[in-house]
């Protein structure tokens, strides 16, 4: 690296305060562009690279997901082949029930949870607020779920969509 | 480190902000993980303001205190008057505006780790001057130094690089989910120039969904009598669905809608599930898309330009990436049309780049090179074996080792071609020299470095260093990406047409060379192992031998080549247990011989020319 330190003179605080470069051989100048647009052309290619790796690891994970949900999916194909057969309803339902419980262990088992939403106080950091309708419960208590919302490590995947009370119908009439 | 300049984008019903980093511009993501922000601000009834998907969430909750779409009521005396605990409270336009930058800023400070205090802002076209105050008394406000206005088609252009260009007249169709935008822009030496600009300011991608969402309901009342349209839970999963299969529907040409227990009467549960064919889809919305059009025309008048005037077409905005969208613009507009980056984000690119340009970072960098097609050299087989590939930013080195492919080469031929062919023919060539004095080796051995460095001038050096000797030999190319754009086109589109077939063929050399190392190695290990091998077996492989050597003296199809070469392996194992060993030892790519074929190394691609020692055995 000893070569290297005229690239750096002007970091040296001992160095005179004069433009450093004036100080430098054109040959030294041109060696030290040469290694700044080579690093820097070498960034640019690691950032290339980068893009290409994001995008393939990307695609990995999502090929991860997908071999967990294809059990389930053809535990599915097997009820409808089983009906089909058997046409027995009861067995049928225990099966799908069975397949649903796979479902949410899956769902369970990579940190997903159902974001609590009925009757719970309205969080638009948690929850999307679709209607508001009069109700006996309290103003901004969520008094039904159009669908639900789940989280995972704190972070929200979906917000639930939520129908929010607006309080007794009376009262929202004075206001 | 120079003090970024962050761009902004801030626009009618979403935001976007994004910086120059290392020359190219970077969204930024903010702390919802969205690379965009609803331009939606609220205050909660205990005083918390909220800005962008938060303050959407809560919007029906709170309807009076929400406010949506401010950037219409720029520069006018409107007021906003909101209930904060108990209090009434009023706010301009460029306030509420100011509380959407604020968060903006406060993402790109969370992004970049440092105060963000400088910005360039996008506006349309069509801001008069009090609307552009405006916008620039929200950024004093949110405490940002606000260096430029920008036209929002003008960022568009900028992103596109546009402006390096020479002097041309572009078309932005700038269609997002709520507005519609055409701008006309003359550009010359870096200044852009206004043409003329129309939109409609209630058209987008929302009444899309609006139309497929009434189909739905509409097909579903004719199949069972029931309306969905007074059912929120149902419209809630029509909505979702609805824009869902519309952007399904620009990658695919149908899509089916599955919504499940949708409802239910007194007969039990109700399914949805309805076929949405791209032509049908295009149909729906065909007199939304033909008003796009009648605008693009009136437009094109204002400017006194006719359609041939146009020498590019760019495109914004999410809706833009319908495919009839692209289609109507392009028969309407004959130019080349501008679609490579994500449109919901190249307004806010392009304000980046603008301020890159004013920071000074643009010039400073000296915006490099790439290489506008791969470098390689020629390989056994004439296969062409790439150092670098297309696209990689100059100056750069590679080096990659080869080796020989006969017994006792002196000397290697080194060829470098460019282009995207597979076979080195089929490429460019730059030059050829060659690297003699080679001392007598059996094939495989031998290493030479071959080290493609292209310096910043695109000037290409090529040396080949034999390690054993150190001898070295090279040539210099000057001209290896002085290529003009028709000629780079015409190699790429080139490659493309013939992908299948050039494929195939390196796929023919592949199985050649491997059944020519295989029958190499066997018959090395024969003459090493000696009388270790037994003769009944020994004539059997050696027959097999000459049958896999016929096959490639008579040019016989891949298929035949690699039933013979496992035979091969199979008549041999025992043989070849010991061969292999030999030949994954001297594994490396055999260059280009003299008067000779070269080969490919194996185990190239994987590096970035690290070449992976062996141990040899000196038989």
């Amino acid at each position: 690296m000893s070569k290297k330190k005229d690239c750096n003179a002007h970091d040296n605080p001992s160095a005179p305060s004069a433009d450093a470069s004036a100080e430098m051989k054109p040959s030294e100048l041109q060696s030290c562009v040469d290694r700044l647009q080579r690093l820097q052309a070498e960034f640019e290619n690691y950032k290339k690279r980068m893009t290409r790796d994001m995008s393939s690891l990307g695609d990995r994970i999502a090929d991860q997901v997908i071999l967990d949900f294809l059990t389930p999916y053809e535990n599915l194909e097997r009820a409808f082949r089983s009906h089909e057969a058997d046409k027995d309803v009861e067995q049928f339902v225990a099966g799908v029930g069975q397949i649903h419980a796979q479902f949410a262990q899956i769902l369970e088992q990579r940190g997903v949870e159902e974001i609590p939403s009925e009757g719970a106080t309205f969080d638009p950091a948690i929850h999307d607020a679709v209607l508001m309708a009069p109700s006996e419960e309290e103003k901004n208590t969520i008094i039904e779920v159009l669908s639900p919302g789940y989280r995972r490590n704190g972070r929200v995947l979906r917000a639930s969509k939520v129908t929010v009370s607006q309080g007794p119908a009376t009262q929202e009439e004075q206001a | 480190m120079k003090e970024k300049i962050i761009g902004i984008d801030l626009g009618t019903t979403n935001s976007c902000v994004a910086v120059l980093e290392g020359g190219t511009p970077e969204v930024i993501t903010n702390a919802e993980g969205e690379r965009v922000t609803p331009s939606v601000v609220a205050f909660t009834e205990t005083g918390e303001r909220l800005v962008g998907r938060l303050a959407k969430r809560q919007a029906i909750t709170n309807p009076k205190n929400t406010i949506a779409s401010i950037k219409r009521e720029m520069g006018t005396d409107h007021r906003v008057h909101v209930t904060v605990n108990g209090k009434e409270e009023t706010y301009s336009p460029e306030q509420i505006s100011s509380m959407v930058l604020q968060k903006l800023k406060s993402d790109a400070e969370a992004h970049l780790g440092g105060k963000v205090v400088k910005a360039v802002i996008t506006v349309p076209a069509y801001f008069n001057d009090s609307q552009r105050q405006a916008t620039k008394d929200a950024g004093k406000i949110a405490g940002l130094e606000v260096m430029r206005i920008i036209n929002e088609p003008t960022a568009a252009a900028l992103a596109y690089g546009l402006d390096k260009d020479h002097e041309q007249t572009i078309l932005v169709y700038d269609l997002g989910g709520g507005t519609f935008d055409v701008s006309i822009l003359e550009i010359g030496e870096g200044v852009f120039d206004v043409l003329a600009t129309d939109g409609d300011t209630r058209l987008g991608g929302d009444d899309f969904d609006q139309r497929i969402i009434d189909w739905l309901v509409e097909e579903f009342r004719k199949d069972t009598g029931i309306d969905l349209s007074g059912d929120p839970s149902a419209v809630q999963r029509l909505k979702d669905a609805a824009e869902a299969s519309k952007k399904e529907l620009s990658t695919r040409m149908e899509t089916t809608i599955h919504l499940p227990y949708i409802t239910a009467d007194a007969s039990g549960p109700k399914h949805l599930e309805k076929k949405l064919s791209r032509a049908k889809f295009e149909g729906m919305i065909d007199d939304y898309l033909q008003r796009t059009i009648n605008v693009v025309d009136a437009t094109l008048r204002e400017a006194k330009k006719g359609a041939s005037d146009i020498d590019q077409v760019v495109l914004v905005g999410g809706s833009t990436r319908i495919p009839k969208v692209q289609e109507l613009i392009s028969s309407r507009v004959p130019g080349k049309t501008s679609r490579e980056i994500n449109p919901d984000e190249v307004v806010a690119a392009g304000a980046a780049i603008q301020g890159g340009i004013l920071a000074g970072e643009v010039d400073e960098i000296v915006l490099l090179d790439v290489t506008p097609l791969t470098l390689s050299i020629e390989t056994l087989g004439a296969v062409a074996t790439p150092l670098i590939e297309r696209n990689t930013t100059i100056p750069t080195e590679k080096t990659k080792t080869f080796t020989t492919a006969e017994d006792n080469q002196p000397a290697v031929e080194i060829h470098v071609v460019q282009g995207e062919r597979k076979m080195a023919a089929d490429n460019k060539s730059l030059g050829k020299f060659q690297l003699t004095g080679l001392p007598p080796a059996p094939r495989g051995i031998p290493q030479i470095d071959v080290t493609f460095n292209i310096d910043a001038d695109g000037i290409l050096h090529v040396t080949a260093k034999d390690k054993a000797t150190s001898k070295s030999s090279s040539i210099t190319i000057q001209d290896s990406s002085r290529l003009d754009d028709a000629e780079i086109d015409r190699m790429r589109k080139d490659a493309e047409e013939h992908a299948e077939e050039d494929q195939k063929r390196t796929e023919l050399i592949e199985a050649r060379n491997q059944a020519d190392q295989l029958a190499y190695s066997v018959e090395k290990a024969l003459a090493d192992l000696g009388e270790k091998v037994d003769a009944s077996k020994r004539s059997e492989i050696e027959d097999r031998i000459r049958r896999l050597r016929e096959k490639l003296d008579s040019d016989a199809a891949i298929e035949e080549i690699r039933r013979e070469t496992e035979e091969l392996a199979k008549a041999s194992q025992e043989v070849a247990a010991e061969a292999y060993k030999q030949s994954q030892e001297s594994s490396t790519e055999p260059a280009g011989p003299s008067g000779g074929e070269a080969k490919p190394n194996e185990d190239d691609e994987a590096d970035d020319g690290e070449y992976i020692d062996a141990e040899y055995d000196e038989q």
